[in-house]
């Protein structure tokens, strides 16, 4: 009697597990690999012979963006994963795309070398739109309006453009900060480095008195260190636009209409509550400039 | 001083990732070196043996080559490198990387890096073999040559086999160099130690344990003396292993940056 | 004609490669006052006759030739200033090159003195001459002789080495620095790093023409 009973729990455990995995497998088979959103649409296939094609064909874009920029582009040491602002729009546009996003890191002074030469096909890292840009590259449109500011520790005497005189700024090589100071700010003594993790890394060790960048770098600085505040007016308005390589319409237009998207479902106000909003006590709404405005706002 | 010993800003090497993180990057910067110096004893080989050609048009572009490359700084030919070589190369590079290869190398600015690398450290190999080379007492030569041997068959059997066991003190001093060198590559933006050493310091965004900037490069400093010093040991028994066996031995200024003279050289 | 527009290019950016030039010029000149002062220091502790002395100097020597400079140059700038010191730039990224040629340069005189001969030590020492003296008087001069060729090297080597410090968080204006400012504004690279590639071969050059000529009248051939 007792071996009957084993073995039919035995068997009823089978059949239930046997179940379960077969189960378990189909929902495997429909959940695409990105997981998220889960087959609802497919991407448009491109032709193969164009840009687009191609990265479908190779399964995956190649964006760059910072790796050291928080909140729109940052790596965590814990996961080696990349986050932020930027990176969520990339993934966005992968997305739209059907394939994977490879994320590389691009510092200031390489982002147009890399979409001239093919190294990435998509530039996502805080790139301010202006004419001089637009000549070597493409823009999408607008995709966040930064304004430039001054960050100082908030015990500096320092409270505005006129007070940078004979004080040491840091701004980064190759950042249209460069030529904003020495136009705006002639006698200040320039700092330039590769990245603005090493302006932050200066003005908390007080070899530098300010920093010039964008507010948004300059929100991911004060995140980290609270001592740190904003001072003067805006600068300048810093039209953000996601680069691509010269020439590359379709691109253009594709990338264009999933910012479109993006801005009229929500899921922009999302990504900015999520990685700006929380932080800074500005509510935004989605940019309404075009690229056109950009370029001129910005020359 | 008590700031650098207080325990309690050596918590990060503890916390989290953060020691894998570091050395990992330091294995990358290795990894990097012993690379470079493969590919470097190739080139070297070549440009050496082309110093030593006959031909004096050919020895004579030859040691123009080695003098430029010597001549320039390292951190200048990376950079150029970075900003100058072909996409075509790159992306060459990129697809032909393996999956498994950790994230640093799927840059193509590894490849860009290399071949700076690679420029530089073979110019100052082939000046080391041509030092091993020359160094070599000249009755050797002249004996292959009055056995009867040809001028290739002296340099293939004779000259070049003891020149080049010569000059491996010389090398795996030229290696430690090259370690050092690697942390360079930091600057095109390759996770190797520094870029991760700076990323630790900054990750206060997400842990609570401050990791200073002044510790976590101790501890750099620290991995780099460790592993080149171990190195120069091994440099100076193999040359005094030398000194034993042949009674004579090449010339070298203990560690000079790659800058090496011999009795015959000068 | 190529050659034309590459003149050109630098009569464009003159001043800010003339900057740069300076720059470096000058801080190899200060790094390597600062790299002989210690090399010379260090040097006298890893021939004095006390043990201890010598692993003083040991230590120093195998520190400050096995680290990178870029990692020293983190140290003493950004570690120092958040340790407290107000060292700048300036300090830090000569300090860091000294430091670090001068363990290459007391290498460099050590075997420069073991070159001089034991037999003239023993002997100033039991004339009556103190170590201080025999080593100002007798064995020092006669070193420096043998060790201009290397230390010319080490010099070139500098030379070499100043450009990391422009690159570093410094933030020096050094050539290297000034020629990446100048693609910055103009992405024209070849052009850039070509003046730079000048710039650096003509101080190479001129070490190089420096170091024969004083050999030439000083140097003892052994």
């Amino acid at each position: 009697m007792q071996g009957k009973s084993w073995r039919w729990i035995l068997a009823v455990l089978l059949a239930a597990f046997a179940l379960g995995a077969a189960a378990c497998g189909d929902d495997d088979d429909e959940e695409p690999a990105g997981g998220g959103g889960g087959g609802e649409e497919t991407a448009e296939q491109f032709d193969p012979s164009t840009t687009l094609g191609k990265i479908q064909e190779r399964g995956e874009i190649t964006i760059g963006v910072k790796y050291d920029v928080p909140p729109f582009g940052f790596q965590n040491p814990q996961t080696d994963e990349v986050e932020g602002f930027d990176v969520d729009l990339g993934r966005a546009v992968a997305e739209k795309l059907g394939v994977e996003p490879k994320f590389i890191e691009a510092i200031s002074d390489n982002r147009i070398p890399f979409l001239q030469d093919g190294t990435a096909d998509l530039i996502l890292s805080t790139m301010t739109i202006n004419a001089e840009r637009a000549q070597e590259i493409e823009f999408s449109e607008p995709y966040y309006i930064a304004t430039g500011r001054i960050l100082t520790k908030t015990d500096s005497p320092i409270k505005g453009l006129k007070d940078l005189a004979g004080r040491k700024v840091c701004t980064a090589l190759g950042s249209t900060y460069e030529e904003t100071i020495r136009e705006q700010a002639p006698k200040a003594d320039l700092r330039l480095v590769d990245s603005y993790s090493e302006c932050l890394e200066l003005i908390q060790n007080g070899a530098v008195d300010a920093v010039s960048t964008d507010d948004v770098i300059l929100t991911g600085m004060i995140i980290q260190d609270d001592t740190l505040h904003m001072v003067g007016d805006e600068l300048t308005t810093e039209p953000y636009g996601a680069g691509i390589k010269k020439g590359e319409t379709q691109m253009v237009e594709f990338v264009n209409g999933v910012l479109e998207e993006m801005k009229q479902d929500g899921r922009w106000q999302e990504i900015y509550d999520e990685w700006v909003g929380q932080y800074v006590d500005e509510k935004q709404e989605p940019p309404t400039m075009t690229l056109q405005e950009a370029i001129e706002t910005t020359s | 001083m008590s700031y650098v010993f207080d325990p309690s800003n050596w918590e990060w090497l503890i916390t989290g990732n953060n020691f894998r993180y570091i050395l990992e990057g330091f294995l990358i910067n290795l990894e990097i070196a012993v690379i470079a110096m493969v590919f470097s004893l190739i080139v070297g080989l070549v440009l050496a043996l082309l110093r030593l050609v006959r031909n004096p048009v050919v020895a004579f572009v030859a040691g123009l080559w080695v003098d430029l490359f010597r001549n320039l700084p390292l951190i200048f030919l990376i950079l150029y490198m970075a900003l100058a070589l072909p996409n075509s190369w790159r992306d060459a590079w990129e697809e032909n990387v393996p999956g498994w290869a950790p994230e640093a190398y799927q840059s193509g600015f590894v490849f860009a890096a290399l071949v700076a690398l690679v420029l530089y450290n073979s110019a100052v190999i082939a000046e080391i073999m041509r030092a091993g080379i020359l160094s070599l007492p000249r009755g050797q030569s002249e004996a292959a040559l009055a056995l009867g041997l040809s001028y290739r068959q002296s340099m293939q059997q004779v000259i070049l086999p003891q020149g080049l066991r010569r000059m491996v003190p010389a090398t795996v001093s030229q290696l430690i160099t090259l370690n050092k060198d690697t942390t360079l590559v930091s600057i095109i933006a390759i996770t190797e130690v520094m870029r991760r050493g700076r990323i630790v310091t900054s990750s206060n965004f997400f842990t609570d344990v401050q990791a200073p900037v002044l510790h976590v490069f101790l501890f750099i400093g620290l991995l780099f003396v460790v592993v080149n010093y171990s190195l120069s040991r091994l440099s100076r028994r193999l040359e005094a292993g030398q000194q034993e066996r042949s009674g004579t031995k090449m010339e070298a200024i203990g560690g000079l940056e790659d800058q090496l003279q011999t009795a015959e050289a000068r | 004609m190529p050659g034309l527009a590459l003149i050109s290019f630098l009569q464009d950016h003159w001043d800010a490669y003339v900057s740069g030039f300076s720059v470096t010029v000058r801080l190899v000149l200060i790094s390597f006052a600062i790299a002989m002062a210690v090399g010379t220091l260090i040097a006298a502790l890893r021939v004095a006759p006390s043990p201890g002395l010598n692993r003083l100097g040991g230590i120093y020597v195998e520190t400050f030739r096995n680290v990178p400079l870029l990692v020293l140059l983190f140290i003493s700038f950004a570690g120092l200033r958040r340790a407290g010191v107000d060292i700048n730039a300036w300090t830090a990224g000569s300090a860091s090159l000294g430091l670090y040629t001068g363990a290459y340069v007391a290498e460099a005189l050590r075997s420069g003195v073991f070159s001089v001969g034991k037999g003239q030590i023993e002997a100033s020492l039991s004339l009556g001459m103190s170590y201080r003296k025999t080593l100002r008087h007798i064995v020092l001069p006669q070193a420096f002789r043998t060790v201009i060729s290397p230390l010319g090297s080490l010099m070139i080597a500098m030379i070499k080495n100043s450009a990391i410090i422009g690159v570093s968080l410094l933030a020096l204006g050094d050539l290297l620095k000034e020629a990446r400012i100048v693609v910055s504004n103009t992405f024209q690279t070849d052009e850039a790093f070509f003046w730079a590639a000048v710039g650096y071969l003509l101080l190479t050059g001129l070490a190089t023409l420096l170091v024969r000529g004083l050999e030439r009248r000083y140097a003892i051939r052994r």
